[in-house]
């Protein structure tokens, strides 16, 4: 307004005075019109909700910036407010300014007042201008906004629900995730979804619930912008284009309406899978590929001369000239741009692994497939590219399936194995279909001489690898004459050429038999070559355990050749195999070598023969070889157990070289388990036990009993001997003379016993010790009642007993002169008696030895056992058998009476035991046969039982003949 | 329901493999048509509380009925059924398909080919019962609106699916009461010739 002003009072031709004022004039109109700002007018909205997208135009009259401010209508609550520069339309004369909304605009009603503003200076506001929401009453329906939208990857999206009127709004979910809402108005609610994440073709819900069970929602789809990625476009009939992209990212929006849509050079693509292509009917040389989605659009461009981009297509009606060793194939181009195309081409065999066969030339319609088999089935295919520019191949063709023709075969290979009795086999190996070149109809082996006409030929049926061949049935066959075996293979075709193998039993050995080892089921072998062998070589094997007509496998080696390396899947574990190395296998064959080897080694499967033999207190094991096929290993030695329980304890261990035998030395008697086990490289077999019992020794035992008795019988003869010469020493020592008792005085007495009668009250007790028995064996105790009374009451047992003892002990004391006193002679037998005897109330202590028979009872009554008790030493004393045998005389004159009538005292000497007199007597032998003597009671013997007196019969007779050696000795 | 008839009609008139059968059919469908629901809510992560609501529209059930109107009405609310899922599998795939074939998409087509032979199966029960007539049944009441949003759109899908399963699952059970009336029936007609043959 003030321009116009200015425009109306300025006059071009005014005085500089008059310009001075009129510029003062505008200044101070300038100044005025700061404070009078137009208030803006006919605000106008219009919204874009798809965007959330709020236009705002005004008429503003010459200001700049304004003042704006939104209001959510219903609460009053301030959305926006600032100053804004707003821009003026200048077709419609309106300032416009845009304002995008956090919320859908549809959530609530919105009210939007602008003012201008200069500096400091505002107008007044203007008329509110309201853009209604879909919460306005009029609307009473569950809502929810932004409906079915499209966001990008990463962003917050708000949606609003506007619920029903009187109902009441509960909550909002994500998927099933309850999130946050406010409250933008009296019905509509808004939840903020941050950060959102690729969705899946459908999109993910955004549910409005109420209270009452009743929701709404909406669908919201969550991806990326397109991003297409190795644009290029090339040609295949030499015409059109056909252009190719890949998608570098996946859009995720792919469902329904929002999949990206495609365009090259605004020709609309209809790519509804891949691969992601466009055809375009002509060749254009520029292409931009457009891609296009709810989110946004990417272009990419290519540019390129028609011959730098041929893909040839593929070859058509493929067919073939087949032959036996070759075939030619032709195909058929659908353009005829193709006939002048410089082309290279690659035959692909589909059915065997060998590599494409390449080919070129221009048009090339034909290609020479040579190195074929003969009737052999091939399926070829072929692809083509440009040779000048190539680009890249060209599709396959279509196979193409042709069988070669059949030829003649190749030769067999044939070898022999020959028996010693001249029988054998011819063996061939089978032969691939490569080898055969045909279907094989049979095989035709012949026998011949070469210094015969004499041939034996058989035909044998297809599948057969073997012959049986008997050299003696040919009537040529000499000592020296060579055999040979021709084969040859027949085919629809005709016959193979023929191979031969002379027939010869090979029975030289080398001198030493290599071992061979194997890695791996493979193995390798290594000779020397010998300069004057110009022929191939020939290694064969077999298993070693085989002698007739064994199935021997075998490969031929060139000339010259120093080692070979064998592999086979018939090589089994624990089987030896012998592999032995001809020259000259077609004509003479030489055996030059021998190896033996295992591909691996197992322990024996069978155990040795075991012998266990007892020799003495040594045991001697013994055991045979195990078979050859059973060792399944090199045997490295043996070891040798002994068994103890269930433990075995080792032995041995003895080398597969030495001696199969082993001595077990020193063993006592009893029973012993012997275990022998082989073992190879693999470990021990099972063993063999055998058990063994050693007897006790008995014959040495027998030995040594007889050495014994021999040493003692020699050691009494030279006792003997010593003592029959020492024995007047001997005698001296143990017999000394006994002198004779000198009585100083007149001994005279009336014959007959004293008659001591011990008191009635006198007790002897006799203290009885078991160590002293041998010595109370003499004491003899006589009844009281039997010596003193001879009464017919019966006898009182509590009586005490008069004892009569005879003291056969040896008394060391130099021997006394006996006296009448009775208690001296009895003192004196006490004395020589070493018993332990206590007295006890002996009132005469020596009479009580002294008896006194009454001749008429002891004649009578007394039994001869009553002199049965009178062996012995019996001093001063008369038995009554003196009175029974009264008319005996006594036959040395020099003997005292007392002595002659009495056996108490006998010189040594002076009893004969084989007297009649004695053996009359009877009952009276023993104790004549018993000598007694003062001094010593060597041989004074007890007359106790039979027994007792058997044995003193013996010692008696050894007593009687040393007795008389001493006497004999008297001088 | 169109073309009704007012003929009593006995169940034992029914096949009784042919009613089997058809129930056998009945059953799958009702197993598959289940897999079909839980595969699609766990795909949309509804909430559990989706109020259900009837889509098909066929006249109430009642005692009164006999078999050939039951078979009528189980016949026609399965057409129905069969008309919405083929419009909803259509309208899915152009809204929110993109050609890919999970399991649900399979299960879907496996309900569908399914429901095709259970109709097949009950419309040769109905030529049994009731000869020649003509088997068009109304589709009153299945053409409805399309939905207007993506999300109304689910809801009425998974509407459809459960009218697929609730149909199912009717017609199971329809076919084996009348497989078990067509017993009665014939038990109790044994039992009147016995009577009448030890009478005489």
């Amino acid at each position: 307004m003030s321009q116009l002003i200015l425009r109306h009072t300025l006059k071009p031709k005014c005085s500089l005075p008059w310009l001075i004022y009129a510029l003062v004039n505008l200044l101070a109109l300038n100044t005025n019109s700061q404070t009078v700002l137009t208030v803006p007018k006919q605000v106008s909205l219009s919204a874009n909700s798809s965007v959330r997208e709020l236009t705002i135009s005004w008429f503003g009259g010459s200001a700049s910036t304004f003042d704006l401010i939104i209001l959510r209508t219903e609460f009053n609550t301030t959305v926006f407010y600032d100053t804004i520069s707003a821009i003026i339309n200048h077709a419609s004369g309106r300032h416009e300014w845009k304002w995008t909304s956090a919320e859908p605009l549809e959530c609530t009603s919105l009210s939007v007042r602008i003012r201008s503003r200069d500096g400091h200076a505002t107008s007044e506001w203007s008329e509110t201008d309201t853009l209604p929401g879909r919460d306005l009453p009029s609307i009473n329906a569950l809502q929810m906004y932004p409906l079915d939208s499209v966001v990008e990857v990463g962003s917050n999206v708000t949606f609003c629900c506007i619920v029903e009127e009187g109902k009441t709004f509960k909550d909002m979910l994500y998927g099933k995730t309850v999130v946050t809402s406010t409250r933008l108005s009296r019905r509509s609610y808004a939840s903020t979804v941050v950060n959102v994440k690729p969705t899946n073709l459908s999109g993910s819900n955004v549910v409005c619930r109420l209270n009452d069970l009743s929701l709404t929602g909406a669908v919201m789809f969550v991806g990326y912008p397109p991003l297409p990625s190795d644009f290029v476009c090339e040609t295949q009939d030499l015409i059109s284009a056909v252009c190719h992209w890949k998608e570098a990212r996946d859009s995720h929006l792919n469902g329904g309406r929002r999949k990206t849509r495609y365009s090259v050079n605004s020709r609309k693509c209809d790519v509804d899978r891949l691969p992601l292509t466009c055809s375009l009917p002509l060749w254009d040389g520029n292409w931009t590929l457009m891609a296009v989605n709810n989110l946004g659009h990417y272009s990419l461009s290519d540019s390129a001369e028609l011959s730098h981009r041929v893909r040839p297509v593929a070859p058509i009606g493929l067919s073939s000239i087949v032959h036996a060793w070759n075939a030619t194939l032709m195909w058929e181009w659908t353009s005829e741009g193709y006939h002048t195309l410089d082309l290279n081409c690659q035959v692909e065999f589909t059915n065997d692994q060998s590599k494409p066969r390449n080919f070129s030339g221009v048009g090339l319609r034909s290609v020479l497939l040579s190195g074929l088999y003969p009737d052999e089935a091939y399926t070829v295919r072929v692809r083509c590219g440009a040779q000048k520019y190539f680009w890249k191949w060209g599709d396959w063709s279509q196979t193409l399936s042709f069988k070669t023709k059949p030829d003649v075969s190749d030769a067999p290979d044939v070898w022999m194995w020959m028996n010693k009795d001249k029988t054998g086999l011819v063996v061939w190996k089978p032969l691939s279909h490569h080898q055969s070149h045909g279907q094989i109809t049979g095989y035709e082996v012949t026998l011949w001489n070469p210094e015969d006409v004499e041939q034996h030929t058989q035909i044998l049926p297809p599948n057969t690898y073997s012959v049986q061949v008997n050299l003696r049935e040919m009537a040529s066959v000499g000592v020296d004459k060579k055999v040979f075996a021709t084969v040859i293979i027949k085919t629809i075709t005709g016959a193979s050429p023929p191979s031969r193998v002379p027939l010869q039993f090979i029975d030289e050995e080398p001198s030493a038999l290599s071992k061979c080892v194997f890695n791996n089921s493979r193995i390798s072998l290594f000779w020397q070559h010998s300069a004057s062998n110009t022929c191939n070589y020939l290694v064969e094997w077999l298993d070693a355990s085989c002698e007739h007509d064994c199935p021997v496998k075998w490969i031929r080696v060139a000339a010259g050749s120093t080692n070979l390396s064998i592999e086979s899947e018939n090589f089994q574990p624990g089987v030896r195999y012998n592999f032995s190395l001809y020259s000259c296998p077609s004509d003479s064959p030489q055996l030059i070598k021998r190896w033996q080897g295992y591909t691996q080694e197992l322990v024996p499967s069978r155990s040795v023969p075991l012998s266990v033999k007892s020799q003495d207190s040594d045991v001697v094991i013994t055991w045979g070889e195990i078979p050859l096929s059973e060792r399944r290993g090199f045997v490295l030695g043996y070891n040798v157990y002994i068994s103890n329980g269930s433990e075995l304890t080792l032995l041995a261990n003895l080398s597969s070289g030495g001696m199969r035998r082993h001595i077990v030395k020193g063993l006592s008697a009893g029973t012993y388990k012997f275990t022998v086990k082989a073992y190879t490289s693999a470990g021990e077999d099972t063993g063999t036990t055998a058990s063994v019992k050693l007897e006790p020794f008995t014959d040495a035992l027998i030995l040594e009993m007889l050495g014994v008795l021999g040493i003692i019988t020699v050691l009494l003869v030279i006792v003997t001997f010593i003592c029959y010469k020492k024995r007047k020493w001997v005698k001296k020592a143990f017999y000394p003379e006994i002198p004779e008792p000198k009585l100083p005085g007149d001994w005279s007495r009336p014959q007959g016993p004293l008659d001591v009668r011990p008191s009635p009250h006198s007790m002897v007790h006799i203290v009885d010790k078991p160590e002293r028995d041998l010595n109370k064996e003499a004491l003899v105790v006589i009844p009281e009642e039997e010596e003193y009374f001879e009464k017919d009451e019966p006898v009182d047992t509590d009586e005490p007993m008069s004892l009569r003892y005879y003291n056969q002990v040896v008394d060391d004391r130099p021997i006394r002169p006996r006296f009448p006193d009775s208690s001296a002679s009895s003192a004196s037998s006490l004395d020589s008696a070493h018993t332990d005897v206590t007295y006890t109330g002996i009132q005469t202590s020596g009479s009580s030895l002294v008896f006194q028979p009454d001749p008429q009872g002891s004649s009578e009554e007394r039994p001869p056992e009553v002199v049965h008790y009178d062996g012995g030493y019996k001093p001063q004393m008369h038995p009554k058998v003196l009175s029974d045998d009264a008319g005996l005389k006594p036959s040395n004159p020099f003997h005292e009476p007392e002595a002659a009538s009495s056996v108490g005292y006998k010189p040594q000497c002076s009893w004969h035991l084989d007297s009649p007199t004695d053996a009359e007597t009877g009952s009276l032998a023993p104790s004549l046969g018993s000598p007694t003597s003062i001094a010593s009671t060597q041989f004074l013997l007890p007359d106790g039982d039979e027994d007792e007196k058997n044995k003193q019969q013996l010692s008696s007779s050894a007593a009687t003949w040393f007795s008389n050696l001493l006497l004999s000795s008297k001088p | 329901m169109a073309d009704r008839r007012t003929r009593s009609m006995k169940s034992s008139n029914l096949s009784r493999t042919a009613v089997n059968r058809a129930s056998m059919i009945a059953l799958q469908l009702q197993g598959e048509s289940s897999k079909l629901l839980e595969l699609y809510i766990q795909k949309e992560s509804f909430p559990d509380n989706v109020t259900d609501a009837r889509l098909v529209v066929v006249p109430p059930p009642s005692s009164q009925l006999d078999a050939r109107d039951k078979l009528w009405r189980l016949h026609s609310a399965l057409l129905q059924t069969q008309s919405l899922l083929e419009r909803a599998i259509a309208k899915e795939e152009e809204e929110l398909g993109g050609g890919v074939k999970g399991e649900y998409e399979n299960q879907r087509k496996m309900v569908k080919g399914r429901l095709s032979i259970l109709l097949l199966s009950t419309g040769n029960l109905l030529k049994a019962v009731d000869g020649a007539a003509s088997l068009t049944p109304s589709l009153e009441g299945s053409e409805l609106d399309g939905p207007t949003t993506l999300f109304q759109l689910k809801l009425w899908l998974l509407q459809v699916f459960r009218e697929v399963h609730h149909w199912s699952k009717a017609a199971a059970n329809t076919l084996q009461e009348l497989l078990g009336k067509a017993a009665e029936e014939r038990s109790s007609t044994t039992r009147v010739r016995s009577t009448r043959s030890a009478r005489r």
